[in-house]
């Protein structure tokens, strides 16, 4: 049985930080938790989450409120919190590279996990943090920890540059030369910074759409591919950038 | 104490089962529970090529329900029998096949195969699939298509044939009526409830099929009304579901008259929900001392 180890504490607007402590440890970045809001029938469905951090079994994740689960969740008293995961296909690793990472909004959270993995490994990480306005820019502090160079981007220019993620990334992308780039963010932002890396260079995204039910049973989640239809939440939810046919991502 | 049950010549070790397109193939609810522990898995509707399914939006929540559209999506008759009936039959759970056609001949053909093949001692007949070459009408919400089609089923079937029957008709228990007469071994009620989701943003409905399934704690009154109904017109057994969330609602079907249940979207929150029943059936028999599972099947109906 799992345990939400404090209230959820607010980290930017509309944001909310969630300590869980798990029944095991273990977990890759990349990987997501399926969460229950709540004890009824509605909301139904779990939602799934991204890792943030992972401390052995104390797993971290920040969640934006947009709906009635998000909303739930955010409100959660401390104790017992139903989850299922940590589960899906995490972030390729890479040791001694040269490596950029561009998130937008909520989809930041899992690259924290993952740069402070990268890191570990001694590679050299860019960091490219997109939001709306700075009253949406979280722990900014945990990605300066492990980032050689973070540049923040913000839509209405209240923080760093004023612009989308991707006008900044071209000029970083002709300056830096990147073995590796992954990607988290809203499908719009993941597919213009697909486009924009050489064709010689890896690109991981991590999609973020609707799910059913997280573990593989429904198929409700599908992501069009050029290998034909593959499952989000087990074949995924990261991908190669490349193989997925972001034209027909449901809207 | 007895949990068995008898569907045709089969013997199920207990009542639970998982519905079609909520578990999978077994594969993927086993990395939750023990997958031998419940009576039978009704694996994902089968098509005889692989089926990509519906593009688009196939899933959507409601209140206490769920809305899918996924198309049918499976991986084809052959897949099915190399890489995922060995699994199950690997494990010592009891597969037993959804068949899901497009035509009269698609189904016979895969009730003939399905029914030859070892380890196979069942399959179930999902009559709510479009029949595209009769004008894309549902099998199962015609009466004269639809014991068409079980005449026809019946005839290669060399295993226990079951029909799942679709809600969205007027007098359900006609078709129970017809299917018995057809003579197949089972009755599974009830598929999904048709219904729908428009998104007012883009003002266009939610999927590009227009409607959709809907299935979940929301549909379980009218599921057991159904079943309550069809149990009282026929004597084959009735595998019931539809939004079956709690052994207190696995009882009120049982008592309906149902001899098994399916559990369906509940897999999708908690896939070990259905082993958890097992043992709270076990539980439940032994406090109230019943010896075999057939002292509370059908006891709400009229004697
Ligand atoms: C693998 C994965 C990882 C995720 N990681 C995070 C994370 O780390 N932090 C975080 O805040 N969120 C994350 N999400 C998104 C999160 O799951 C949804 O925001 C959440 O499920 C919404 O629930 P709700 O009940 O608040 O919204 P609802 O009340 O269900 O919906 C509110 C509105 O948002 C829309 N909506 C709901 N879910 C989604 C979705 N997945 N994509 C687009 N629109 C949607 C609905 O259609 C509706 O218009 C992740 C999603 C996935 C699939
Ligand atoms: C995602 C999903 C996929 C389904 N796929 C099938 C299918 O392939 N064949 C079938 O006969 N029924 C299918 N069903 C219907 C279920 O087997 C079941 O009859 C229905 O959902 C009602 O039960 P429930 O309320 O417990 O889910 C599907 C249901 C859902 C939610």
């Amino acid at each position: 049985m799992a345990t939400l180890l404090e209230k959820p504490v607010t980290v930017a607007k509309d944001h909310y930080l969630l300590k869980i402590k798990a029944d095991k440890s273990g977990s890759l970045p990349g990987q997501f938790i399926n969460i229950k809001a709540g004890e009824g029938f509605d909301p139904l469905l779990r939602r799934p989450f991204s890792i943030f951090n992972a401390h052995e079994d104390v797993l971290d994740v920040v969640i934006r409120v947009i709906g009635k689960g998000t909303s739930l969740i955010s409100r959660m008293e401390p104790g017992f919190i139903d989850i299922v995961g940590p589960t899906g296909k995490g972030f390729t690793m890479e040791n001694d590279k040269n490596l950029l990472l561009v998130g937008g909004g909520v989809g930041n959270a899992p690259l924290l996990y993952l740069m402070r993995a990268l890191k570990e490994n001694g590679n050299r990480l860019t960091y490219i943090y997109c939001a709306r306005s700075s009253d949406y820019i979280f722990l900014e502090d945990e990605y300066r920890k492990y980032a050689d160079e973070l540049i923040i981007t913000t839509d209405d220019g209240s923080a760093g540059i004023k612009g989308f993620a991707t006008d900044v990334m071209s000029h970083v992308i002709s300056d830096g030369k990147f073995d590796r780039v992954y990607t988290c963010g809203p499908d719009p932002m993941m597919h213009r910074v697909v486009k924009l890396v050489h064709e010689n260079v890896p690109v991981e995204v991590s999609v973020e759409n609707y799910f059913g039910c997280g573990v593989g049973l429904c198929v409700g989640c599908t992501v069009d591919t050029v290998d034909g239809y593959r499952r989000a939440c087990v074949d995924g939810p990261v991908f190669d950038g490349r193989k997925i046919l972001w034209e027909n991502m449901p809207r | 104490m007895n949990s068995e049950i008898k569907i045709g010549g089969l013997t199920l070790k207990n009542p639970i089962t998982v519905a079609s397109g909520t578990a999978g193939y077994g594969e993927e609810l086993s990395g939750y529970m023990d997958i031998s522990k419940i009576g039978a898995i009704f694996t994902k509707g089968l098509s005889l090529e692989p089926r990509k399914g519906n593009a688009g939006n196939r899933i959507i929540e409601t209140p206490a329900g769920v809305l899918n559209s996924i198309g049918l999506e499976n991986v084809g008759l052959e897949k099915f029998l190399n890489e995922k009936l060995p699994f199950i039959k690997k494990s010592g759970a009891v597969a037993i096949p959804n068949i899901a056609g497009h035509s009269i001949e698609e189904n016979i053909e895969l009730c003939r195969i399905l029914s030859e093949t070892d380890g196979i001692d069942a399959v179930e007949l999902n009559v709510s699939c479009p029949n595209v070459k009769q004008g894309g009408i549902a099998f199962g919400t015609d009466l004269d298509i639809f014991s068409d089609l079980l005449r026809k089923a019946r005839k290669v079937t060399k295993c226990a044939l079951i029909v799942k029957l679709s809600p969205n008709v007027t007098d359900v228990t006609s078709f129970a009526v017809a299917a018995e007469r057809e003579g197949v071994d089972a009755i599974s009620a009830i598929n999904t409830f048709l219904g729908m989701k428009i998104n007012t943003r883009t003002r266009r409905p939610h999927f590009n099929n227009k409607v959709a399934g809907l299935s979940g704690p929301a549909i379980k009154p009218m599921a057991l009304r159904i079943v309550y109904q069809v149990c009282s017109r026929v004597k084959i057994p009735v595998i019931g579901l539809g939004g079956i969330s709690n052994f207190e609602d696995i009882l009120e079907f049982l008592m309906a008259g149902a001899t098994a249940i399916s559990i369906g979207t509940m897999n999708m929150i908690d896939p070990a929900v259905s082993e958890k029943m097992v043992a709270e059936l076990e539980r439940y028999m032994n406090e109230e001392k019943i010896e075999s599972i057939y002292e509370i099947i059908g006891s709400a109906q009229d004697k």
